[in-house]
């Protein structure tokens, strides 16, 4: 019997991020409003304490989301290469990014990061990203990606924050067989300023 | 007879740390000069050569730092910590589309491709004869790209300046018949290790920092790194100088307030940082179009795998263009393939296994820039007070411009399959790839327009202009065909937001032919403009 109802099937990395049925939504605005209400403003990435003393600008709870993100992202060991957490310190690396940060753009990070790890609570029995275990927390960021405009920003801008900051250092990169600088093994000449047009 | 000595190596460069330095500047301190130029870049550093040459006593104003060539890494992370604008993040006011600019002495020049295209001769003769722009016909302004190219070394790539990246383009143009041809680059002597966007560490791009900027100071200019100007001072209808702040490029923290008292301003700050500057200061706008205008030069990058390893990061990062849809549809197609970090703002690259089995094909990718000329309609405003208020940047693509980018990434995927890719990666928000050309259509028509285009397409812009435009009507136009604002003596403009309509050339030589102009015209107009008004 056709259903006029029924949703196309999706693909199985999409399962793991239903839409915002109306009663999702008003979980999750339930959640917000608690949150907000509780005056919690380290939820929201702003003025919080930062207990871990590694990170200078970010706080505790958005370090916690970035390492479990970068660890889902970047399972680096998997594949030969220096570990996203371990060896690479890519947590750290967008740590400094954050600092010379302007004012608005530290905001929306804070407000994105906090987000990002709340969404997943509509679509996965409560559970913050961060709490994800690593299959839901991959098809959870696979869904963000295939999400609604806004959900594929969000995670392409996380995606990207952390990416960048891996693919930074130079260790990973004899994986990728890329050279990286060049200039002072080869010996090349520094040529110094351009001589002076003549007039 | 005069002796000038260009010094071999660096720029003289008053820094924050110098003034800090220096107890007799103090916290607040001011400057007579001439001629006050804002902004490092192509067009500044031009201007304030041509005037140094010519006696004027010039300052130059760079909000950024000081970045001696010599101290490179060819880290692209690194570089855009330290010398890119927001480290990198400039974005449009919905975050989706990147504007990338540097923020150093040498602004952008220094960070650049080396690309220089001068735009069609038809083009120049439509701004001329349909704008009443006479100098920008070709025979007016052509001497001007000639002098500009010869100071650069500009020249087309040699055979040795192609690299695999370039052949896998060319075998796909000869294949489809499109028509392709070297890119002209300002290099000397390339050493050929595709760290372009990185800088330049053996100082063989010649970017301002090793080629206007020092030429200037030799003649005199004195030059202040990490000073923000914060208005343009006016008086009775005419420039008398600038404001300034001085910052610690590190912390932010303001070291010193600066005042520069001057006969002429010239803003250099490119197409998207001149127009604020001119809002902050309440400039007049009796046309409304400080700001409007803005064409952004939209481009995606198509990257394909190949079977054999193409180590096509090596090499001259951009070798070879395709020239087949300049003139009939407005697109550019560049090949480049640039450093790991660059591949994260191209497309989507998969996440967890995914996105590490992507990045250990990069030695199989080439990668293809599609550029489309668009409609000009972006906007660029000062939002808030002039202390606290923000910069926005107003560009989505309208549906036609989102058309004619799917079809430049679609073109260039096919040159690529033209030329034996065994998969095209389409520069999306989604992870889109094709692995046949039969594949394309359908996969292409997954990239749909949405709202506004709104992270669909993965759009970047390296040149934005065209936001403070030169007319003859000074209700339609910001400053006049001499690069004087309307309405404001003695406050001329000379970059990129000269630029009268959209153009599909980068427009780097462009801003500097202009520049010259601008220079030469202020030059003309001396017993106007300067005390000493002795041309």
């Amino acid at each position: 019997m056709h259903n006029n109802n029924a949703r196309p099937d999706e693909p199985g990395w999409m399962s793991g991020l239903a839409p915002l049925s109306r009663r999702g939504f008003l979980r999750t605005a339930v959640i917000s409003a608690a949150a907000l209400s509780s005056g919690c403003a380290t939820l929201l990435g702003r003025g919080g304490a930062n207990s871990d003393r590694r990170y200078q600008h970010l706080t505790e709870d958005e370090s916690i989301v970035l390492k479990r993100l970068t660890q889902v992202l970047l399972p680096a060991e998997q594949f030969g290469l220096p570990s996203s957490l371990s060896e690479v310190p890519t947590v750290q690396n967008i740590d400094g990014m954050v600092g010379q940060m302007a004012g608005q753009t530290r905001e929306l990070l804070g407000l994105g990061l906090w987000v990002f790890e709340h969404r997943s609570m509509a679509s996965f029995r409560f559970s913050r990203f961060s709490r994800l275990d690593d299959d839901e927390a991959l098809r959870y960021v696979n869904a963000m990606q295939a999400g609604t405009f806004f959900e594929r920003g969000l995670m392409t801008t996380l995606k990207t924050l952390v990416c960048v900051n891996y693919w930074r250092d130079a260790r990973t990169w004899p994986g990728l067989d890329y050279h990286g600088p060049v200039t002072e093994i080869w010996g090349v000449r520094r040529l110094g300023n351009a001589p002076l047009p003549q007039v | 007879m005069r002796m000038i000595t260009v010094p071999r190596d660096g720029v003289p460069v008053t820094t924050a740390a110098d003034i800090a330095r220096d107890p007799s500047m103090g916290r607040r301190f001011s400057v007579k000069t001439e001629v006050v130029v804002v902004g490092s870049g192509a067009g500044g550093a031009t201007v304030a050569y041509e005037l140094a040459k010519a006696g004027r006593k010039v300052v130059v104003l760079e909000s950024g730092r000081y970045f001696p060539s010599a101290n490179f890494t060819e880290h692209l992370g690194d570089t855009m910590t330290e010398v890119y604008r927001e480290q990198g993040s400039q974005f449009n006011s919905t975050a989706d589309v990147l504007f990338v600019e540097g923020e150093c002495v040498g602004g952008s020049t220094v960070i650049g491709a080396c690309v220089m295209q001068r735009p069609p001769d038809s083009l120049l003769q439509r701004w001329a004869t349909e704008l009443g722009l006479g100098n920008l016909a070709p025979d007016a302004i052509g001497p001007l790209f000639d002098e500009v190219g010869a100071e650069q070394y500009v020249h087309l790539n040699e055979a040795h300046e192609i690299n695999t990246t370039a052949h896998k383009v060319i075998q796909g143009c000869e294949k489809m018949g499109f028509s392709w041809k070297p890119v002209a680059r300002n290099v000397r002597q390339c050493a050929l290790t595709g760290h372009c966007l990185a800088g330049c560490p053996s100082d063989r791009k010649m970017s301002s920092l090793v080629t206007h900027l020092p030429w200037a100071t030799a003649y005199g200019a004195r030059l202040f790194a990490d000073t923000h100007v914060q208005r343009v001072l006016m008086r009775a209808g005419r420039a008398t100088g600038v404001e300034a702040i001085v910052r610690d490029p590190l912390t932010g923290a303001q070291m010193a307030e600066m005042r520069v008292d001057a006969e002429v301003v010239v803003v250099a700050g490119g197409a998207i940082q001149t127009p604020v500057l001119l809002q902050r200061s309440q400039v007049p706008d009796i046309s409304g179009q400080i700001g409007r205008n803005m064409a952004v030069q939209p481009f995606v990058q198509v990257l394909a795998q190949y079977d054999e390893e193409l180590f096509g990061f090596r090499g001259a990062l951009v070798g070879v263009e395709i020239d087949e849809f300049l003139e009939s549809d407005g697109y550019m197609f560049f090949s480049a393939l640039a450093e790991p970090e660059q591949l994260m703002i191209q497309g989507e690259q998969g996440a967890g296994p995914d996105h590490i089995r992507f990045m250990k094909q990069y030695k199989h990718l080439a990668g293809l820039n599609a550029f489309a000329i668009d409609e000009g309609r972006g906007q660029v405003s000062w939002e808030g007070d002039a202390a606290t208020g923000r910069k926005v940047i107003s560009w989505n693509p309208s549906r036609t411009e989102f058309e004619k980018l799917k079809r430049g990434a679609s073109l260039a995927a096919r040159v690529f399959f033209a030329a034996g890719a065994k998969r095209v990666y389409i520069p999306s928000f989604q992870q889109l790839q094709a692995d046949s050309v039969f594949e394309l259509d359908a996969t292409m028509d997954q990239v749909s327009y949405g709202l506004k285009g709104m992270y669909s397409l993965r759009i970047n812009s390296f040149s934005p202009h065209g936001t403070c435009r030169m007319g003859n009507d000074r209700f339609q136009s910001v400053a006049n065909a001499r690069g004087e604002v309307h309405d404001v003596k003695g406050l001329f403009l000379a970059d990129a937001s000269l630029i009268p309509e959209p153009m599909p050339s980068a427009p780097h030589w462009t801003v500097q032919a202009l520049a010259k102009q601008v220079a030469r015209n202020i030059l003309d107009s001396a017993s106007g403009l300067f005390l000493n008004g002795k041309a």
